[in-house]
Formats: C-alpha cells, sequence, structure tokens
C-alpha cells in the first residue's frame, strides 16, 4: 500500500482515529508519519486532540481568563447556565441549549458529545461578517514566532501537513536567528 | 406565479430538487426552549420588521404571523415541505418569510429563531445555498447572530451547531426501493456522515420512493466541503439507482411495461382514489416516463402531482374542510382532468 499523503513511498504506519465511532485508519509512509508524529504522537493518552488543546492553550493560557471555576472535589458539582438555569442534566435529557451561553456553561462537558455527532469539536466554516475573533485580536498583538506557532497549530488540525512541516521550518530558522542575536 | 417545483430543471429522472437550510439564532435571546411567550412576540416582530425592506427590494416576498393562518393552509405547507409540523401546532407566536415561488422561505421561531430555506429544482445545490447564503448575510448585517469562534453557529440541538447548514437532496429511487435496497444504501452512506430518509410515509421504504439524502454532520468542516461531499454521494446513489433501473428493464420488460400502463389507467379514469394509491401509481408512471416507456403530450411534472394531491393541499384548493371521502373524490378529479394524454 502506499502512502496516502505523498502517495509515493511505501506506508508503514498507520494512525487511526474514531468519528462517530467508527475507525478510520491513515497509512502513511516513516517520512510523512515522521512530519505527523513530531506533532501527534507525543500525546500521553494516544489522543491527537489533547495534545492540541495543550499546546493552544499554553500559547493563549496567559491571554484567557479561566472562564470556569475548577471544582476538584470528589462529590459532583450541579453544571447551570446563568444565563438561562438550564441544568446540564436537563440539556442531557432534553437534547437542547436553552440559549447561547449554555455553549460556554458546559465548556467542556460538550466536547465528547460533539465528537461523537460530528467527529469534530471546532467550527472552521462561515463566520458572520465582520465577526473579529478574541484570538484574532490577540494574535495581533503576540511575537512572529508565537504567531506562526499558532499557524502551525491550525494546520495541523486541518492536516495540512506540508503546510505544517514549512510553518515549522520557519519557527525553528527564527528561533535558531534569534538565539545567536543573544549570544 | 409558477412554485419552485413548476420549473422543470435537469436531472428530474432520480433528483428531484436541492435544499439548503440554515438554523441561525439572535444573540439576544434565549433559545426556542426557554424563551418566554413575550420575548417571542418581541424576537418574532423585530425579525418580520428586518426583512420588511427585502420583501420590498426582492419581488414578491410575504411576511406573516403564523397565527394569521389556518390550520388546512398551514398543514398545505407542511406537504409542501415550507413548514415543519413542529411549528404548524406551535402555540406561541411564530412568523413566515417568503418569495412567492415559495423556494425561499425564513421560518422565525422554530427550533432556531430562524430558519433560512432555499430550495431549487433538480441537482442545483450551490443555486440553493447561494440563495439561503445570500438570506444569511442580509440578515447578520443588522441582527447579531449567536456565534461562538470555537463552535460556530450555536443553535438549540447540539446536532446543528457549527455551520448550521443542513443540505439534502430530494430523490426518486423506485428502482433501489422497489428492491428493498434502501436500509443498506443508508447504514452504507452513513459511514460518510449522511443520511437517507423516506420522505413520505412510515418505514425505511417509504410511499412513492421518495428520498432524503442530507448531511448528518454540521461542525468540523466548511461548507463548501459539505457539499461537495454530499454531492459525491448523491452521484454514487444515482449511479446505483441507474444501473438498478437498466438491470430491472432488461430483464422485466414487458411487466414493467404493463404495470405502467395499468397504473396510468387507474390514474386517469379512477373516481376515488386515497393519497397513498396515487402516490405509490404517479411513482410507477414517472418511472416509465423517465426511461421512455410511457409517452406524454405534455411534460409531466410528477412531484408537483404528488404534492398537490396531498390531503391538505386538496383541501387547500377546494377552499374548504371536507372528509377522506370526498378527498377521495376530489383527487380522482384532480388526476383525471391533469394526467396529460399519452402519444405512444
Ligand atoms: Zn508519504
Ligand atoms: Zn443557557
Amino acid at each position: 500500500m502506499l502512502c496516502e499523503k505523498c502517495k509515493k513511498r511505501q506506508a508503514t504506519i498507520y494512525y487511526t482515529e474514531i468519528v462517530d465511532g467508527k475507525k478510520y485508519e491513515k497509512h502513511l509512509c516513516e517520512k510523512c508519519a515522521l512530519e505527523y508524529a513530531d506533532f501527534v504522537y507525543e500525546a500521553e493518552d494516544g489522543s491527537d486532540n489533547a495534545l492540541l488543546e495543550g499546546l493552544l492553550s499554553s500559547i493563549l493560557g496567559s491571554y484567557y481568563k479561566s472562564s470556569q471555576p475548577v471544582k476538584k472535589e470528589g462529590r459532583e458539582a450541579v453544571i447551570q447556565c446563568e444565563r438561562c438555569g438550564m441544568t446540564y442534566d436537563a440539556f442531557l435529557q432534553g437534547g437542547k441549549f436553552g440559549c447561547a451561553n449554555c455553549y460556554s456553561s458546559f465548556g467542556k462537558q460538550l466536547e465528547k458529545s460533539f465528537r461523537q455527532i460530528h467527529g469534530a469539536t471546532s467550527h472552521v466554516g462561515k463566520r458572520p461578517k465582520g465577526f473579529v475573533s478574541q484570538t484574532d485580536r490577540i494574535i495581533k498583538d503576540l511575537s512572529e514566532v508565537d504567531r506562526l506557532s499558532i499557524r502551525l497549530q491550525d494546520a495541523i488540525e486541518k492536516e495540512e501537513f506540508e503546510t505544517a512541516a514549512a510553518l515549522r521550518d520557519q519557527i525553528r530558522a527564527l528561533k535558531a536567528k534569534e538565539e545567536s542575536q543573544n549570544v | 406565479m409558477y412554485k419552485w417545483f413548476e420549473a422543470l430543471g435537469g436531472n428530474e429522472d432520480i433528483v428531484i430538487a436541492s435544499g439548503v437550510r440554515l438554523s441561525r439564532n439572535l444573540e439576544k435571546y434565549p433559545f426556542s426552549k426557554k424563551i418566554s411567550d413575550s420575548d417571542a412576540i418581541h424576537m418574532v416582530e423585530e425579525v418580520l420588521k428586518e426583512f420588511e425592506t427585502y420583501a420590498d427590494e426582492e419581488f414578491g416576498y410575504i411576511e406573516c404571523n403564523l397565527g394569521e393562518l389556518s390550520e388546512i393552509e398551514k398543514f398545505a405547507m407542511v406537504e409542501r415541505q415550507i413548514l415543519s409540523k413542529e411549528i404548524a401546532v406551535k402555540k406561541q407566536c411564530s412568523g413566515l418569510v417568503m418569495s412567492e415561488d415559495e423556494s425561499t422561505s425564513i421560518l422565525i421561531n422554530e427550533e432556531d429563531h430562524l430558519k433560512i430555506q432555499a430550495l431549487a429544482g433538480g441537482a442545483n445545490m450551490q443555486k440553493a445555498y447561494e440563495k439561503a447564503n445570500e438570506v444569511d448575510d442580509y440578515a447578520s448585517e443588522s441582527l447579531e447572530m449567536a456565534f461562538s469562534e470555537k463552535y460556530g453557529y450555536l443553535t438549540s440541538s447540539p446536532s446543528n451547531v457549527g455551520t448550521g447548514l443542513r443540505a439534502s437532496y430530494l430523490m426518486f429511487l423506485p428502482a433501489l426501493g422497489g428492491a428493498n435496497k434502501i436500509n443498506r444504501l443508508s447504514e452504507e452512506v452513513m459511514k460518510y456522515g449522511v443520511g437517507l430518509k423516506a420522505v413520505y410515509g412510515d418505514g425505511a421504504e417509504g410511499v412513492g420512493h421518495i428520498y432524503e439524502l442530507y448531511n448528518e454532520k454540521t461542525l468540523g468542516s466548511t461548507e463548501p466541503e459539505l457539499l461537495e461531499n454530499l454531492r459525491g454521494i448523491m452521484e454514487q446513489v444515482a449511479a446505483q439507482e441507474r444501473k438498478r433501473r437498466e438491470y430491472l428493464l432488461a430483464n422485466n420488460y414487458d411487466e414493467i411495461e404493463d404495470q405502467v400502463f395499468r397504473s396510468y389507467g387507474v390514474l386517469k379514469y379512477a373516481k376515488q382514489m386515497n393519497s397513498k394509491d396515487a402516490m405509490t401509481l404517479l411513482s410507477q408512471i414517472k418511472f416509465g416516463a423517465d426511461v421512455g416507456i410511457i409517452q406524454f403530450e405534455k411534460p409531466l411534472n410528477i412531484y408537483k402531482m404528488i404534492m398537490e394531491v396531498q390531503p391538505y393541499s386538496l383541501q387547500c384548493r377546494s377552499g374548504k374542510y371536507v372528509g377522506s371521502k370526498v378527498r377521495d373524490k376530489l383527487r380522482a378529479q384532480y388526476l383525471g382532468a391533469n394526467l396529460s394524454e399519452v402519444i405512444n
């Protein structure tokens, strides 16, 4: 079998993902897998997204205020939307959100259901005209290296590995240049 | 003014129509599950007001509060796929903006605040998407939509979040349906995030062999990606239907020819007909016409006839509420008068 990415070399490694309870395999050659693995296989629990989110939040972490109170006591806290009063349990039973704010209120709990329904957790499609995202605003104030790092995350999420590899090289070059200047 | 389904496009032998639905909510009101009666009134008024100018500019837009329509009118619109049953029986204030040919409509305060729908005849998804998108852009110019950077357009149901896009092809699959292949096919397309279900009747095979093929996933892909994926599946389903048709004709031509002409005779000359029989027989002569077994003096739009023999649509035209016995007579009269003469 040929590598699905470069379609030239023999595929020796496969990467699996679960979408909608179905298993999909990606067959890659060693070279392509290395580019992939650089970013993906470091995840301890084998889930690529856990790593991506980790990287992204470490990049953006200092800019975002933690939006959710972290409750780590043994008991289960009742999760409720402040704006419309919908509880997370009622949402699970009825299958309908009460308002736009429910999405941020139920936060991380949603990712699992979204992954089950859509095989994805992030929107990549249309935005309302004139929508300026928080990330856009933050990116404006970032250094060149941080900006490239974010584009790198984006490329990985979209599985654009050639773009990702190019960005990674750019970041390395920039960092090397900075270091040599600091000497 | 013609309805959209009266304008013949291409590909009618298998793809009857293409439709796009965009689910949107206004940021400032709770979703339908939690919205109060008074907020619902304000929301519907606000959206209707917003579309007043649109209705003026775009020739022939109709605006109304659904409370102003009769039961029969509302259920006839359910049969024509404009309203959902849910909104037709809803007690809370709801509204409708619709183009005169019924190809474009906006339902206000259904499951989501705005349900933007656009339909095009034949396999013309791009046209339907562009229209829905244009209406969406118009609406978002002054109405702030519930949108998050991470999750995209926020909807009542988690199954619509992200793009809020549901694209569907209305497909005529008599050969696959007749061979009981729909169940297997729907399991097959599910693997690609696509659903397939009968439009009329219960069960997988349904009545009249008209099916809807639609994207189930709305998050994690762009709109063009979703449409392209669905188009690819549609073409494969259509190819399978064509293959099955060829097989049937090669092996059972005489039986099929006999059946098609019998069905025509019953449709044209019966005095009473229930809607299930009418749809089954219409489906058979559409198949006969599509493959060239039967030829009509005038081109026949079977889908239009299927819509018009539905119970509420019949009553709507007759202008009064009538029982099923009278409807069966009205249906037979309609078919006798509207079925074109055979010329072969
Ligand atoms: Zn390769
Ligand atoms: Zn809420």
